[in-house]
């Protein structure tokens, strides 16, 4: 275990290197999206302004404006593009480079991708939630902070973030078939942050719609750390929960095993 | 040290129809062909040697290499080094060996080089003396110095593939591979390569497969020479068995006083040559005539000249390996047509 550490946290150094070099490129695109996260909130403002209840589908205005931000910093910290970097790699061949070091694959993007999210960590969620908790007592007057709730969230983010890692991994792997991947992509990021209720709580689906997104691996993307952040469910739904984005990860992570083999494969055909 | 038993490698090369509705019609029904890019190559290379390996593009040497670097899997036969068969446990073998593909890098772009070598260092787990003392070692043999600090990407092409040497040799490899090193160098860089390749080979025995085009690497590096052409084996032994075994081609080169007194020289009619032993080139009064020595003595050929025109200058060039080279990939192609 410690030779593991010891082998793959140079990647994660390497990876806040990486992202110190590129600084201006990392601020530039957290003050988009953040600017982003402001006009939803005037949108929904509007919304809740021009309904007759305070409430709207069991949110109120404060509750929206959690899930907003909350929403927005987890969708941004478990977003992963390292995987489509593997799926360039093995398009270009530049994968053999991986291939001869005695290392595993995935492991080196992840690792290094983890790097970039610690200082993402410190410079986006913690500011964001000492900044809603401060909006939260501002509105209510009392302290709501629950640490049991948060803690959860963190585990829940995390596994959030590694569903999302071996679901974007398997996706790298179209590269084989798409050569490009830039136009899937945003088509991808469209979906996943419509059916993962990042931009609209999935609360205010239909019924049947929800039930079912509930189920798949786009929920386990955002929408159940934010629940549990928010308190919006009680101990055995967040075990139920958890459990489900553990069985994503499994599955995601088995696919992407899979896929890669018959890669290797594949891989054949890039040689020369 | 090295075994390579028969391997062959064979593609499957999808033929695509073209247009959108061929690219279609590949989707579902696609039609595929073999190629087989590696047919039975056998050959043994001791510890400690330098084995150039060359042939012309698209021989087959990167498929061999791939082969040996547990990248790709051979299709049959079988390979192993130092005991230990590539494809199986990947990451254990490939602690035992470097390995530099000259196209690409395996530095991090966006780092300074010395990141690079501290993520190696943890991945090979390399003490830190031992790291010290290797340091030193690749500093002086390939002046890293001057650029250790600066991002990959702010490198030269030369300083690039010094420092990309460097990195295969971090972790002291049994053997390392260099695919195509000096190619796109410049004279002072090659040298620089040459030297640290020969120094490491002599200080720490290991074990070289080098596979190049440029057949000064050949010459000056390697022990012996492996060459292969369309994935078969062409020749296996020492540079000087490759000039005594493939004729020796000489070059005469000479100035006419007259242009016009070439139409009196006829070598091909006078000596019975061949197209493949000889080749006359000629521009305004200066000649070229290459032949195979072991046909014509350089005696009778100069006599020749001499007794039939009037000449300002004359000399004769030695053996040239590349004309070697030349006549024998030419060959594979002929009997192959």
């Amino acid at each position: 275990m410690r030779r593991f550490f010891r082998t793959y946290l140079p990647f994660s150094r390497a990876g806040v290197q990486m992202m110190l070099a590129y600084r201006s490129d990392f601020l530039f695109h957290l003050i988009g999206e953040m600017l982003m996260c402001i006009v939803m909130y005037f949108v929904w403002f509007a919304v809740f302004e021009s309904s007759n209840g305070s409430t709207f589908m069991g949110f109120s205005m404060t509750d929206m404006t959690v899930y907003l931000f909350i929403s927005f910093v987890t969708s941004y910290l478990t977003y992963s593009d390292g995987a489509i970097a593997l799926g360039e790699e093995i398009r270009d061949g530049s994968i053999v480079m991986r291939m001869i070091k005695p290392v595993s694959f995935d492991m080196t993007f992840l690792f290094q991708e983890l790097g970039g999210r610690c200082i993402e960590v410190i410079i986006a969620l913690v500011p964001m939630c000492v900044c809603v908790e401060a909006y939260k007592f501002c509105v209510t007057g009392s302290v709501m902070f629950n640490p049991v709730c948060f803690l959860l969230f963190l585990l829940s983010t995390v596994l959030a973030y590694l569903v999302s890692f071996y679901f974007n991994v398997c996706y790298g792997f179209t590269a084989f078939f798409l050569k490009n991947l830039w136009g899937s992509n945003v088509l991808k990021d469209a979906i996943i942050s419509f059916l993962s209720g990042s931009r609209i709580p999935l609360a205010f689906m239909p019924p049947l719609l929800q039930g079912l997104l509930t189920f798949l691996p786009f929920a386990s993307l955002s929408y159940i750390p934010v629940m549990i952040y928010m308190g919006m469910y009680d101990g055995m739904t967040i075990f139920k929960s958890m459990l489900l984005q553990a069985f994503w990860l499994l599955a995601f992570w088995a696919l992407s095993k899979l896929i890669w083999r018959l890669a290797m494969k594949r891989l054949c055909v890039q040689g020369g | 040290m090295i075994y390579v038993d028969n391997i062959t490698k064979e593609f499957k090369k999808t033929i695509k129809q073209p247009g959108l509705l061929g690219s279609f019609k590949s989707l579902f029904n696609p039609k595929t062909e073999k190629i087989k890019a590696v047919d039975g190559i056998s050959f043994h290379v001791p510890k400690g040697e330098i084995l150039g390996f060359i042939g012309p593009n698209g021989a087959g040497k990167s498929t061999v290499i791939k082969m040996l670097t547990g990248i790709l899997t051979p299709s049959s036969g079988t390979c192993s080094i130092d005991g230990r068969i590539p494809q199986k446990d990947r990451k254990n073998y490939v602690r035992e060996i470097g390995v530099v593909f000259g196209q690409r890098t395996q530095l991090w772009w966006d780092l300074p080089l010395t990141e690079t070598y501290a993520v190696l260092k943890e991945i090979y787990e390399v003490e830190d003396s031992a790291y010290k003392r290797k340091m030193e070692l690749l500093n002086e043999v390939l002046d890293l110095q001057d650029f250790i600090k600066s991002p990959v990407r702010t490198l030269s092409l030369g300083q690039r593939m010094r420092a990309d040497i460097a990195a295969s040799l971090l972790h002291s490899p049994k053997v390392l591979f260099l695919d195509e090193p000096t190619i796109g160098l410049d004279v002072v860089v090659k040298d620089n390569i040459r030297r640290a390749i020969a120094q490491i080979n002599a200080e720490e025995k290991t074990t070289v497969i080098l596979t190049t085009h440029d057949l000064s690497d050949i010459e000056l590096l390697a022990d012996r020479i492996v060459m292969i052409d369309k994935g078969r084996n062409v020749f296996d032994g020492t540079v000087g068995e490759l000039k005594q075994n493939y004729g020796q081609m000489r070059e005469l080169n000479f100035e006419l006083q007259r242009a016009e007194d070439k139409a009196l020289l006829d070598y091909g009619k006078h000596f019975g040559l061949g197209e493949d032993d000889l080749k006359v080139i000629s521009d305004g009064v200066n000649v070229t005539v290459r032949f195979n020595s072991e046909l014509v003595p350089v005696g009778d050929m100069l006599s020749y000249t001499l007794s039939q025109v009037h000449l300002s200058d004359i000399s004769v060039k030695d053996a040239d390996i590349e004309e070697i080279i030349r006549r024998l990939y030419k060959k594979e192609v002929r009997i192959d047509a």
